[in-house]
């Protein structure tokens, strides 16, 4: 029987889960269907709400928002937590480079560029830092990654890009693509040197190519140094709308370790109702076939995601709730307060902080900051305050408040 | 308790397509759209297409017709969208609408192909079954792929077998308590040595096992569309069956189509939802969550001789649509020496009776490919899977003997079948 | 400057002023018409696509339903694939006066609007969705219409005999020559030119503008702009138009159309029918009285509301709003203000824009002398096979039966692309919008920007309002049409997306919650997050106009 429950198998839940199979205790992981991890880009976004470094932002907001996730956890847990990710990554030969002191500026799929704090080497030669012109490489037959648009707008910040189509051998012509299609395909060589000297043919000057994040699910560096080695051209990945190839390596790499560990994923099976008294969370049922099935609780790692995720809802009425446990909800009092007029409003929209409060140890708060649960740690976007996706740390939030909360429910923070 | 909140109670199984919120992963993880793009994948021809359906206008449907009802995309959607359903009824929507092929209305009665096959001359039922040239003219006129894998008949029915034999073997004098085993028609017909393990661990553990009449659980009839059949098939097992659920005995399976179907297939795609089917549906069991269940009391003996084995495991997707974990894992991890290795792969590909069709044994074929190669790679000679179609599909694709976990852990229990 | 001279210019690209070009053409009369916006900008593309039956309006506006009646058999006569045969029905709920419905039926033996009752039961059994409780069922011939493509086949064909076709030509001026119209100015709203039109008559078409463009003429027309507010909820809870039965009044009707059922309508006056926004206190009201309908309705999936302008003529003072009659008026200004050259058509209802067509093209060409005669209740609007808002291919596959019917069905795109095996080519996935048919929107010279295309294919009217779809379609036109602003080197197509995105916001925030929040949030994952939309070069130079902040492309 495993009574160390994670709800919720996203980046913070999966996070939590590896800290508690670490310790030893079997986790169990409980969750509705794949997290944002298949939805997004594969990065770890640490802070890009402003100009300043993830690592004087961090030390700043003990100091100024002392309810943000990050300075419930303290600067020293995200840089645990990131250093865990990272050592994790390693081990599974898909590194990730990037720290703290600086964020990394990558093109996107329209053509912008983001700042992120750790991303997978497959990506590291995006930095705009690295100069030289830019090839954009895409299939017409991969609808979410369009090269003329990008090069377009990164020419029109000064960076000098060209975007072109690839052709699709036609061994591997389909009616439909999907970005896993694509990765499937990058996994075998005979696709890679057709592609590779494709590239090479296009390249002109171009000291780096740029890919839709779609380069191998088996083996994503092999297939990035095949394409270098055969276009003569540093290549890196761009990510790209879901489902994300990235995000599903991250996912694969994580279940491994977890269930190395003694862990176990359950996928499909959704928490809908919790029961406790005197403090203690003592047994919640998820969703199955016919009947729910019930689990007995020692300890309870909530990591349902907030709005995105499904772990918090609304209504038509305005009412917010927390879906797995039913836990007290902190959210703007009215529905009118929800929403700004302007879409890209740098403030984002107030319904997007609702959430769960919590203390310093992650345990859930009621309306008059009284703890609601001793044996249940929040973590993640369930987590009420902030907009993680506005302030682009909603990675770095997951990451970091994810091991915390393992590691605080694995007893190994006091 | 179950403590549903209001927000989750549908409509009805289409009104989930509300939920869908476009995310693709289903899309992603399905294995049929992965190896074959006939099959524009489950977001279109579930969420997305059903709002293109009207029950007065004739089908706009053709590629649904691919899915296998593997139900991955249920069990990966994030939001909750029931789309293996909205897929099934589209599927029995264009059968009403087109009729029912003649080898689909053959392959989809097993219990009439059983009873056909099973028994004395099952020998001589198998050796034309494995004539080739046979095939190969049952391919061309029937449609049923010469090479897919077809069980072999048994000479005796488990029923049989369970009429004649003497006095229960349960340990311990008084029966714990009553249950009820719904044995499938694979235990019936092809493998009755899994009905004779699963009544032996029953009554190690001090239960008695009731065999009251049953047929058909009716998957292969909803699968293929044929709502009218199933609905009858359902009726009568109900029948068969409500009097004990009435009276809370179990009614255990050890086949995990069978008892999705009673637990939930057939009461969610026929909407039938009468008190008896709602108690069959509550008190139906996978033989291993039943097992798991007694464990969890402290009521499941473990005197378990040692197994030194390391054995690969396949969650069937039928299983995994139980949403009930991985019950054989938990039970037999008591085993000592016992390691299973969850294969993780999507699906075999058989799919009930999908991979038995011409126009779809190769798809069948490349979806099973991952978990052949993991089972080839394990080096083991043997793997175990709960469900019976999935069996017989890993022996044709890896080459190796599968069995029933149920049978390593009557083997562990030392009871003799 | 350009200048051209016509006979007859139409202002106005709604329904009216099209059905009224091709009327004119029909009959031989030069013509060209001028809107402002794309066609179908105004009122016409904002209501929820009810074909009446006249039912609605048996009892309070018996006029208003005899046209309705007939009309509604001419339309399905002669654009057949505009039109979906749902059906209606008026359903006495328990909120309502059962003592309406004998009314009502008698109403509709009056007016010659096909009534039947049936059993409640069979009304049930139809539409499973409906209040359990309903106590009286009565069986119509409503049905669904798709405005757009009406007005395209009406302008198409008017094309074809020789009409033209002017888009985004905003009227700025009218000529007056002492007590004679004898022409208008417009600017181009692409290009920035003036364009003199010298025509012998104008017929203003305008709709609820009727009143602005009759005073650039020094003329009084009193048009109140009635907004009606109405929501769409992700699919199709019904495929009945279903009514209440009982006087007409906010919030009584749902109408399926296309892949969406609209629930409607509120009736408040504005002062000016560009400036108006939605208010929560409509959303809650449309939702209660949606409950009455279909419990329940208020726990599914909206996906936006939105409102549009009916153009109210208010001859004498009357009550409140609902008791302007729904009838049309034609206003001949010749004989009522003493000034030649310009009629203007105000009121009525879409069911009846080809009667009012007819009437006003009879006054029109009585005035120029033609004697031709209106063809215009025989003669069938072939569907366009060119360009973007094209009919269903008829499709040699007999399994698709739904191909082969003259009439709409819903699940026509759906064959069309399983027939084609073209889902690879899907761009907007929710509404399924090829490739082809975007690009061929895409080129079409009345587009001006991704709103445009919305109303052409219905990108981005599916549940994830545009969440994916934006950006294909962004990069899709920048392929297309290409080009980059010459002041700040950034492709049009830039702006273009960050103005469809808040175009879509602006509609789906007053009903923004449950499933369609968790959508948003996925949509913001994908444009903050994964593409950085916000941090986009900035176009800088944008054509911000009126207030509708529409972006005009740069002609090159």
């Amino acid at each position: 029987m495993r009574t160390m429950i994670v709800i919720g198998a996203g980046l913070s839940g999966l996070m939590g889960a590896l800290a508690l199979a670490e310790a030893g205790l079997r986790p169990l992981v409980l969750a509705k269907g794949q997290g944002a991890t298949h939805w997004t880009a594969g990065t770890i976004d640490v802070w890009g709400a402003d100009e300043r470094s993830p690592r004087e932002a961090l030390q700043a907001l003990g100091e100024s928002r002392p309810r943000h996730p990050y300075a419930l956890i303290g600067a020293h847990a995200v840089e645990n937590a990131i250093a865990r990710f990272r050592a994790l990554t390693e081990v599974a030969r898909y590194p990730y480079v990037g720290g703290l002191d600086r964020n990394v500026l990558l093109p996107t799929a329209a053509g912008a560029l983001r700042p992120v704090a750790l991303l997978p080497v497959t990506m590291a030669a995006g930095d705009v830092r690295l100069g030289g012109e830019v090839l954009i490489a895409g299939f017409h037959e991969l609808r979410d990654f369009y090269p003329p648009f990008i090069a377009a707008n990164l020419a029109a910040q000064g960076i000098a890009a060209r975007g072109i189509y690839l052709t699709t051998p036609p061994a591997f012509r389909r009616h439909e693509y999907t970005t896993v299609t694509f990765a499937h395909m990058f996994d075998d060589p005979t696709f890679r040197s057709d592609i590779g000297r494709q590239l090479r043919a296009h390249r002109g000057d171009a000291t780096r190519i740029g890919l839709p994040a779609i380069l191998g699910l088996r083996d994503p560096l092999g297939a990035v140094a095949h394409l270098q080695h055969e276009s003569g051209a540093q290549v890196f990945e761009i990510p790209t709308l879901p489902p994300s190839v990235p995000g599903i390596r991250l996912f694969a790499l994580f279940q491994h370790a977890i269930e190395q560990h003694g862990g176990r994923l359950q996928i499909g099976s959704e928490v809908n109702h919790g029961d406790g008294q005197n403090r203690l969370l003592t047994t919640i049922w998820s969703e199955a076939a016919a009947r729910q099935q019930e689990h007995r609780v020692e300890r309870a790692l909530l990591a349902t995601g907030g709005v995105a995720g499904g772990g918090i809802r609304t209504d038509h009425t305005g009412i917010v709730r927390e879906t797995a446990l039913d836990l007290p909800v902190r959210a703007p009092a009215n529905r009118a307060d929800w929403f700004a007029p302007r879409f890209l409003d740098p403030h984002g929209h107030a319904v997007y902080t609702a959430g769960v409060a919590t203390d310093a140890r992650l345990r859930p708060l009621g309306a008059d900051d009284e703890v609601v649960y001793d044996n249940v740690a929040v973590a993640g976007a369930t987590l009420a305050g902030t907009d993680t996706v506005r302030e682009r740390s909603r990675s770095g939030v997951s990451l970091a408040t994810g091991w915390a909360a393992g590691r605080i429910l694995a007893g190994l923070v006091s | 308790m179950t403590i549903i909140p209001a927000d989750h109670i549908e409509h009805s199984l289409e009104q989930s397509l509300d939920h869908c919120i476009k995310c693709n992963i289903c899309t992603a993880a399905c294995p049929v759209s992965a190896v074959t793009d006939r099959f524009p994948g489950p977001k279109y021809v579930g969420p997305q297409a059903q709002r293109f359906r009207h029950e007065r206008q004739p089908s706009p449907d053709e590629s649904v017709d691919y899915c296998s009802g593997c139900r991955v995309c249920n069990e990966v959607c994030p939001t909750g969208v029931r789309i293996a359903e909205l897929n099934a009824r589209a599927r029995a929507r264009l059968v009403a609408e087109r009729g029912i092929p003649l080898r689909n209305r053959l392959i989809s009665r097993s219990g009439l192909v059983g009873r056909l096959g099973a028994g004395p001359h099952a020998p001589l039922a198998n050796a034309l079954l494995g004539f080739k040239p046979l095939r190969a003219v049952i391919e061309r006129t029937l449609g049923i792929a010469r090479e897919a894998p077809l069980p072999g008949f048994s000479r005796y029915t488990f029923r049989s077998w369970f009429g004649r034999r003497r006095a229960p073997q349960t340990s311990n004098g008084a029966p714990k308590g009553q249950v009820v085993y719904f044995h499938g028609c694979a235990a019936n017909y092809y493998e009755p040595w899994i009905g004779r393990a699963v009544v032996a661990v029953l009554e190690h553990n001090g239960f008695e096992v009731l065999l009251p009449d049953q047929r058909c659980c009716g998957l292969p009839l909803l699968s293929n569309g044929d709502f009218a059949a199933a609905r009858r098939a359902h009726e009568d097992n109900v029948g068969f069956l409500a009097p004990y659920a009435l009276r809370n005995i179990p009614i255990v399976g050890a086949s995990t189509s069978c008892t999705l179907t009673l637990k939930e297939e057939a009461p969610e795609l026929l909407g039938m939802q009468s008190d008896a089917v709602r108690a069959v549906a509550q008190q139906t069991f996978d033989i291993f969550e039943f097992l798991r269940m007694l464990h969890e009391r402290g009521e499941l003996r473990t005197d378990f001789r040692s197994i030194e084995r390391t054995l690969p495991y396949h969650a069937p997707c039928q299983l995994r649509a139980h949403r009930i974990g991985r019950p054989a894992l938990d039970v037999l991890e008591l085993v000592p020496g016992l390691r299973l290795v969850e294969t993780h792969a999507s699906c075999c590909g058989i799919a009930g009776t999908y991979g038995l069709k011409v126009e779809k044994y190769r798809i069948s074929m490349d979806v099973g490919a991952p978990l052949f190669e993991t089972v080839r790679r394990s080096g083991a000679d043997m793997a175990l899977c709960d469900s019976e179609t999935c069996r017989w599909q890993i022996s044709h694709g890896a080459g190796v003997i599968a069995r029933h976990p149920i049978e390593i852990l009557a083997e562990a229990y030392g009871v003799v079948t | 400057m350009r200048t051209f001279t016509t006979d007859v210019l139409v202002i106005g690209g709604g329904a009216t002023g099209a059905g009224a070009l091709r009327d004119l053409v029909l009959r031989g009369i030069r013509c060209a018409l001028v809107e402002k916006g794309d066609l179908t900008h105004g009122t016409t593309g904002r209501y929820h696509g009810l074909l009446h039956s006249g039912g609605r309006y048996v009892v309070k506006d018996p006029q208003s339903a005899e046209e309705c009646a007939r009309e509604n058999e001419v339309l399905r006569k002669i654009m057949p694939h505009c039109i979906e045969e749902t059906g209606g029905l008026f359903v006495v709920t328990p909120a309502d006066d059962e003592a309406y419905a004998d009314r009502f039926v008698d109403a509709c033996r009056r007016t010659g609007v096909w009534v039947e009752e049936i059993p409640v039961r069979e009304a049930l059994h139809r539409e499973p969705l409906l209040n359990p409780r309903i106590k009286r069922a009565f069986a119509v011939r409503d049905g669904a219409a798709d405005s757009f493509l009406a007005t395209h086949a009406n302008t198409d064909d008017a094309r074809r005999y020789g009409a033209q076709v002017l888009t985004y030509h905003r009227v700025v001026g009218l000529e007056r020559v002492g007590d004679r119209i004898i022409g208008a100015l417009c600017e181009d709203l692409r290009s920035g030119e003036t364009v003199r039109v010298h025509a012998s008559f104008i017929i203003n078409a305008t709709g609820a503008w009727a009143g602005k463009i009759a005073a650039m003429a020094g003329l009084r027309i009193n048009v109140v702009p009635g907004k009606g507010t109405m929501i769409a909820m992700n699919h199709r809870i019904v495929n009945t138009v279903v009514n209440r039965c009982k006087m007409p009044a906010d919030g009584d009707i749902i109408v399926p159309i296309h892949t969406v059922a609209v629930l409607g309508t509120t009736d408040i006056p504005v002062p000016d029918p560009d400036v108006y926004d939605i208010t929560p206190e409509e959303v809650h009201q449309i939702l209660e009285e949606g409950e009455c309908l279909v419990p329940g309705v208020s726990r599914m999936r909206a996906l936006r509301a939105w409102a549009g302008v009916r153009p109210l003529y208010k001859e004498q003072d009357a009550g409140s709003d609902r008791d302007i009659p729904r009838t049309y008026k034609l206003l001949d200004h010749e004989t009522r203000n003493g000034v030649a050259g310009m009629v203007s058509i105000v009121g009525g209802k879409w069911t009846t824009y080809r009667l009012m067509a007819e009437h006003t093209v009879d006054l029109v060409a009585q005035r120029l002398g033609v004697t031709t005669p209106c063809r215009t209740a025989d003669l069938k609007i072939e569907p366009s096979h060119d360009g973007a808002a094209s009919a269903p291919h008829q499709s040699a596959r007999s399994q698709f039966a739904i191909l082969a019917s003259p009439f709409y069905m819903l699940g026509h795109r759906l064959a069309e692309v399983e027939a084609d095996d073209s889902y690879g080519e899907l761009i907007c996935e929710c509404e399924l919008v090829t490739r082809a048919h975007l690009e061929a929107a895409i080129r079409s010279e009345g587009t001006a920007n991704l709103d445009d295309l919305r109303r052409d294919t219905r990108l981005g009217m599916g549940p994830c309002q545009g969440g994916f779809c934006t950006y294909r379609a962004a990069a899709i036109w920048h392929e297309l049409r290409n080009g980059t602003d010459r002041a700040s080197g950034v492709p049009p197509a830039t702006a273009l997306l960050r103005h469809f995105l808040q175009e879509r916001w602006k509609g789906v925030t007053p009903t923004l919650w449950g499933d369609q929040l968790r959508q948003e949030r996925l949509d913001e994952l994908n444009y903050l997050e994964t593409l950085a939309v916000d941090r986009l070069p900035d176009a800088g130079h944008v054509a911000i106009e009126q207030k509708r902040d529409y972006v005009v492309e740069e002609v090159v």
